[in-house]
């Protein structure tokens, strides 16, 4: 075998397979965009069952009005619902915690009830107000359930400023700022409840 | 085989110790090694006849990278969630193409490679199967979506959900492996005097 025949053959070969891995790219990039895609909600959405709503919330962002709350800043919400009905409303909440910024994605019922909090970034001591940024998430589960009226506006702080709810050991500044912006997520529901669920309800 | 190939081996070992994390995992790499070993066995057959000495390795190595990306593309496309997890295992396998190559892996009879594949799947998924069970307590987790998995413990032994746990266990399945063959061939001695 000569050498100019093989490094013909090394060349066309070099060819092919540029060309080769070429097209797959562009066939399937789309593909693995909306699977990226479906990937990102299905992790910023887990607070809500996964058979729960049918519609893609993250496409549709609410457009929200007197943003900021007292201790908090809405900075995106999103409505969830199942058949044309809404069940659920996500607001992407940024309150300041010990270390930093502190932003939750807190969902809410149609009837006003909390149906789960998650932590979506956070500066926090790690291994203490750290432990917010984990999830599962114990502390932030017994959250669920509460609404603006159930426990009464006194209620709603921690059981060191009388309040009923436990804090995370150790982190008095975060769990307060987290118990107050999630107070502040189901006040400001409370309040636009009608523009929040929709016309249709 | 001569004794470099002991050398070559070893670069098989990051494979093995990193995609074993998990059962579920294994498996997939398993199949995604396969279908480019297969593959890339295919396409190099009428190459050998026209190539040979460094452009055959440099064609080997052309291949290797091709089908091993294509394979990685199609992977994220069908696998994302697997991809993101031990998709940077996937380039390896070019490696291990280009090293079985060299070692004259596609040379050998059928019979020959279905033996030393067979003995390769059979190591990773052992291994796998062990990591999962002892380092998180459950097996098969993963496989299915309304499956859990056999649960057998809540908790397991963090260190062998890490690579050097991984690495600790094969040695001790090398161990195990030796002591057996020792004592069967001294249970033959005594037998035979």
């Amino acid at each position: 075998m000569n050498r100019a025949a093989s490094v013909i053959t090394l060349a066309l070969m070099a060819g092919t397979g540029l060309g080769l891995t070429y097209m797959v790219q562009r066939v399937s990039a789309p593909q693995i965009a909306s699977e990226q895609r479906l990937l990102d909600s299905r992790k910023l959405l887990d607070v809500l069952a996964l058979d729960a709503y049918d519609n893609q919330p993250l496409e549709q962002p609410l457009a929200l009005t007197d943003t900021t709350l007292s201790h908090s800043t809405l900075l995106a919400g999103y409505r969830a619902s199942k058949a044309g009905l809404p069940v659920a409303v996500l607001l992407r909440s940024q309150t300041e915690g010990y270390a930093g910024v502190i932003e939750l994605l807190i969902a809410i019922d149609a009837n006003g009830r909390l149906l789960g909090v998650k932590t979506l970034r956070h500066n926090e001591t790690p291994a203490l107000g750290g432990l917010i940024g984990d999830w599962p998430n114990h502390w932030l589960a017994t959250f669920t359930g509460k609404s603006r009226n159930a426990p009464d506006d006194a209620g709603w702080a921690l059981k060191k400023d009388q309040g009923q709810f436990d804090q995370l050991a150790g982190a008095t500044i975060t769990s307060r700022a987290t118990v107050n912006a999630i107070h502040d997520a189901l006040r400001y529901f409370d309040e636009h409840r009608a523009t929040l669920l929709g016309s249709g309800s | 085989m001569s004794r470099p190939t002991n050398l070559t081996n070893t670069l098989m070992l990051m494979l093995l110790l990193g995609t074993s994390a998990t059962l579920s995992g294994a498996l997939g790499m398993l199949l995604m090694a396969s279908s480019v070993v297969v593959v890339y066995g295919t396409c190099i057959g009428p190459l050998r006849s026209k190539l040979s000495g460094n452009s055959l390795m440099l064609a080997s190595v052309l291949l290797a990278a091709t089908v091993t990306s294509c394979a990685n593309i199609l992977a994220q496309r069908w696998a994302l969630q697997w991809h993101q997890a031990l998709g940077v295992y996937g380039g390896l396998i070019a490696l291990q193409c280009v090293v079985l190559e060299y070692n004259g892996f596609f040379r050998q009879a059928l019979a020959q490679r279905l033996r030393f594949f067979g003995l390769a799947s059979g190591l990773l998924l052992a291994l796998a199967a062990l990591r999962e069970l002892f380092g998180q307590g459950h097996l098969g987790r993963g496989l299915s979506e309304h499956w859990q998995g056999l649960v057998l413990f809540s908790d397991g032994l963090h260190l062998l959900t890490l690579v050097p746990g991984a690495f600790i266990l094969l040695g001790l399945l090398l161990a195990a492996r030796q002591a057996w063959t020792r004592s069967n061939a001294l249970s033959k001695e005594t037998h035979h005097p």
